[in-house]
């Protein structure tokens, strides 16, 4: 009988080598799949566990730390926000539940702490579970600024700094309250659905007259088309899709280029679209940063694509038989970000230099070491040092004297450079209003885009003045 | 070195394995040391003790690692237990005093299990009274009904049937295996024993499995039905038996799925957990989640996210089905391998016996009481692994639960009254020195 015991022994060992095997599968093969399965109550309970790191703003202000409490014997920790809504859409939120949104996305490999060597360490309980400090260019002092300009409106801001890319200030309105996201079960489902949006990197606005700094950047660019250039306006301009007419019915007669800036005159820069055609026009986009996503540090699902758009696609910026006398005027399925307008004031500002706009400054670990660091990384050229140096002129024009006079910040001495910009939507009081440009015109310290949503006011009565006073409070911040 | 001295050095470690358990557990649960589990584990620790000295007065020649292999796996899952509700493992603990009594009590009162032969009629008629008074009295809980409750006490009396049926099946395939091993004819080319000597057997297996089924418990029907066919492989060493059994087996499986909704959710539950995940492969995919999460070496004890803020466990069945998945979460691979190995070690003791024991009984015997507590480790941990359906049945010394605890002790202790009888030959009037034909006692049947 002894052979059948060691049969019996053998097909039971086998058994156990099997079970053996199958939990080796779950704990070791199969393990990081099961974590990341959506629901996982146990991904979720080791978020709580983590000493997430701060979200530090440019001018020291903590935006988001995480605070400690007991419960069941273990150490838990809650995130928390000290400025409330303030900057909620870049810096997002972080809940084991709700899962994660802006910075906090982007992030949350250092910010949770699992970079390099951490998860090792903190494997074999070597080291805390503490994630690294975020800090961010974001000054809160611009940002209160857009924040207040937007107050009671729909719209959004972006304040970049031309020659770092760094975003000083990123503002969508209505906002929420990424604290009550962390602590109030159902808040999100309660909160009106567009204020999660955020408008500044997410929100597609048609960029109306803001757009003919784009169509002006390609006409000198192309080298027919200097600031003099001679227009005659005779109020209308026939094209295939019917006639282009001026805002408001106005004939300008004899102009120059400038002039048709400063006035946005519609039909000149039809004429000029027309003339340079759609693949010119769409090459100039392209470089500008058009038709792509801006590489800009928010998870990459809120960041939209500005540029020509059928339905909810996107389509090539040049393509042939496009109605180029409408795209230079900022119609014609043109759908922008202001994140994107943003930048195309900036690359204007930064000697025709388009830089990356990024959130991160640095990261460094809790002991003050910087674990990564933000560099300015450059795009492209959109335009000659020359050409940039002409379209700054023309666009201090707009400020001065043309559309953009609100913008202005002469009592502190201050030139500022800019485009107005109303696009018409049907309804008279439901425009999107616009203004992009930056100050000072000389060695520029910030850029801006602003866009209120559902306004009867045109951008030059509407965003030129909360333009000026991020620009005001950017100024006074350095 | 003596056996007893041995074992009373292999329980050492056993001792500290708990004891530091405890500690890790507190230190990761409060800032402080508790002293609250202390007097209980001091008690386990008189109880294992008490065993001991049983053995060395009444069976001193018994295998020395059966014990220690109990005390390493009742110490891990006692503090497990511990660690998911204190109130559990209180409990617990005096269920292994209960066991410890009843271990003593079946040394000292049985100094020769083949007085169990002798009564083997008797012993079956229990093994099927105690499920027919499941059946009657039985409470419904889960949708199976397997305990009874008196007072404020619920048994499960199948735990002790199963015990029951070996023994009956080690008396009666031993009279029998002779007739059993030539067939006389052949069933569908397969060559079948004799009717007149597999009848009664079938037919008392068909109790068996037709009251477990009635009583919805299948986890105990698989069980009996595999210690059944272990049983008739190793009184005839004819594979094919084995082979028709699963076959019939494998036939009546597929019926009982077609039949039984609550056993096709479970192998449904099996099969694709993740598409129910809410609802019937609820507690499978919260262990394999929990199973993942414990990696390699697992935080520690006490350090994993087993209960949750509001004190309710996150896989319901923890403490009961669950348990290996709770050592395996916070121990990591290597706790959940270091336990299997713990059962591979046990159950290598359990054959190693049976290969030494001179007689058929006492082979049988050891070999059915040892395939028990394989099997129904390799049941409860495939189907917590997924190998294979879930099925309620307990993990051996380790799950909560009374009668499962209480029962493994009385069959561990008949393990080693069999292991010393066979060393010391039969008791008094019999001195026949047995017949040596392994050269070694202590060589692994493997």
């Amino acid at each position: 009988m002894n052979r059948s015991i060691r049969r019996l022994y053998l097909t039971l060992a086998g058994g156990f080598a099997l079970l053996i095997l199958m939990l080796g599968y779950w704990q070791v093969v199969a393990a990081e799949d099961l974590s990341e399965r959506p629901g996982n109550p146990q991904t979720i309970q080791r978020e709580r566990l983590i000493d997430r790191g701060r979200i530090i703003s440019a001018d020291g202000v903590t935006l988001a730390a995480s605070r400690a409490r007991r419960v069941e014997g273990q150490r838990v920790y809650q995130r928390v926000y000290p400025q409330g809504p303030l900057a909620a859409h870049a810096i997002g939120y972080s809940s084991p539940t709700e899962g994660k949104t802006g910075l906090e996305a982007t992030w949350n490999r250092y910010l949770s702490g699992s970079f390099g060597t951490e998860p090792l360490l903190q494997r074999l309980n070597l080291s805390e579970k503490q994630g690294a400090d975020l800090r961010v260019s974001l000054d809160t002092r611009v940002q209160r600024a857009a924040e207040q300009g937007l107050l009671g409106q729909r719209g959004a801001v972006v304040a970049l700094d031309p020659a770092t890319g760094g975003v000083l200030a990123m503002a969508s309105s209505p906002t929420f309250e990424p604290q009550r996201v962390v602590g109030q079960a159902g808040y999100i489902g309660q909160v009106d659905d567009t204020a999660l949006l955020n408008r500044a990197a997410q929100g597609l606005y048609a960029p109306g007259s803001t757009f003919k700094v784009v169509t002006a950047t390609a006409a000198l660019e192309s080298g027919a088309y200097t600031p003099d250039t001679q227009f005659d306006d005779t109020g209308s301009f026939a094209t295939p899709g019917g006639p282009i007419r001026n805002f408001g019915g106005r004939t300008f007669g004899r102009h120059t280029l400038a002039t048709a800036l400063t006035n946005s005159i519609n039909t000149t820069f039809a004429r000029i679209g027309t003339v340079l055609g759609a693949e010119r026009l769409g090459a100039t986009m392209t470089a500008f940063g058009f038709g792509e996503r801006p590489p800009i540090d928010l998870p990459t699902d809120q960041v939209a694509v500005s540029g020509r758009r059928q339905g909810d696609e996107t389509i090539p910026n040049a393509s042939e038989g496009a109605d180029a006398a409408r795209i230079a005027i900022g119609q014609e399925q043109l759908a922008v970000t202001p994140l994107q307008m943003a930048m195309v004031a900036a690359a204007i500002a930064n000697e025709g230099t388009l830089v990356a706009p990024r959130l991160m400054n640095r990261i460094t670990d809790r002991g003050g070491a910087v674990v990564q660091r933000g560099t300015p990384e450059e795009i492209g050229q959109v335009a000659s040092g020359a050409n940039a140096q002409a379209l700054v002129e023309m666009m201090e024009g707009v400020v001065r004297e043309g559309t953009g006079t609100a913008a202005a910040l002469s009592d502190v001495g201050v030139t500022v450079a800019g485009k107005t910009g109303t696009a018409e939507t049907g309804d008279a009081s439901r425009n999107q209003a616009w203004f992009i440009g930056f100050a000072p015109s000389v060695d520029p310290l910030v850029a801006v885009a602003v866009v209120i949503e559902d306004t009867s006011g045109t951008g030059g009565v509407v965003a030129a003045p909360v333009a000026a006073q991020v620009m005001r409070a950017a100024l006074e911040s350095r | 070195m003596s056996l007893r001295a041995r074992e009373l050095g292999f329980l050492v470690p056993a001792a500290l394995l708990g004891l530091l358990g405890l500690a890790t557990v507190a230190t990761a649960r409060a800032d402080g040391f508790e002293t609250g589990p202390l007097p209980g584990a001091l008690g386990v620790l008189a109880v294992f003790l008490a065993m001991h000295v049983a053995l060395r007065l009444r069976a001193p020649l018994a295998d020395p690692y059966v014990l220690p292999a109990i005390g390493v796996l009742t110490a891990i899952g006692l503090v497990q237990l511990h660690r998911i509700d204190p109130g559990l493992a209180a409990d617990q603990a005096a269920w292994v005093a209960v066991g410890g009594a009843v271990f003593v009590g079946v040394v000292v009162a049985l100094p020769d299990h083949h007085v169990l032969e002798r009564y083997r009629y008797l012993i079956g008629l229990s093994a099927v009274g105690l499920l027919l008074i499941t059946m009657v009295l039985g409470t419904e809980i889960n949708g199976a009904r397997l305990w009874v409750q008196v007072g404020d006490l619920t048994f499960q009396l199948g735990e002790l049937a199963k015990v029951l049926l070996v023994i009956f099946l080690a008396a009666y395939l031993r009279d029998k295996r002779e007739l059993l091993a030539i067939p006389t004819r052949r069933v569908l080319g397969v060559p079948a024993p004799p009717m007149a000597a597999l009848g009664p057997v079938l037919v008392f297996l068909a109790a068996c499995l037709g009251l477990v089924v009635i009583l919805n418990d299948f986890g105990t029907a698989l069980l009996f039905l595999g210690v059944f066919l272990a049983m008739i492989y190793l009184a005839t060493g004819r594979v094919a038996y084995t082979a028709l059994g699963l076959g019939v087996f494998l036939a009546g499986s597929a019926a009982v799925y077609a039949v039984v909704p609550r056993i096709r959710e479970r192998v449904d539950g099996w099969i694709s957990p993740f598409d129910d995940a809410q609802g019937q492969g609820y507690q499978l995919v919260q262990s394999l989640y929990a199973l993942a999460e414990g990696g390699v070496v697992g935080p520690g004890l006490g350090k994993g996210f087993l209960v949750a803020e509001d004190g309710s466990t996150v896989i319901p069945a923890l403490p009961t089905d669950f348990i290996f998945s709770a050592v395996a979460t916070e121990l990591g691979y290597v706790g959940g391998v270091g336990v299997l190995l713990g059962f591979l070690l046990l159950i290598q003791r359990g054959f190693v016996i049976a290969s030494q024991a001179t007689d058929g009984f006492s082979k049988l015997l050891a070999g059915g009481l040892t395939a028990v507590v394989g099997l129904q480790a390799i049941l409860i941990v495939g189907g917590v692994v997924r190998l294979i359906p879930l099925t309620g049945v307990t993990l051996p010394f380790m799950s909560y639960g009374g009668s499962s605890v209480v029962t493994n002790f009385g069959l561990a202790a008949l393990l080693l009254i069999i292991s010393h009888r066979t060393r010391a030959g039969a008791p008094a009037p019999r001195p026949r020195r047995r017949r040596r034909r392994e050269p070694e006692p202590e060589e692994a049947p493997a």
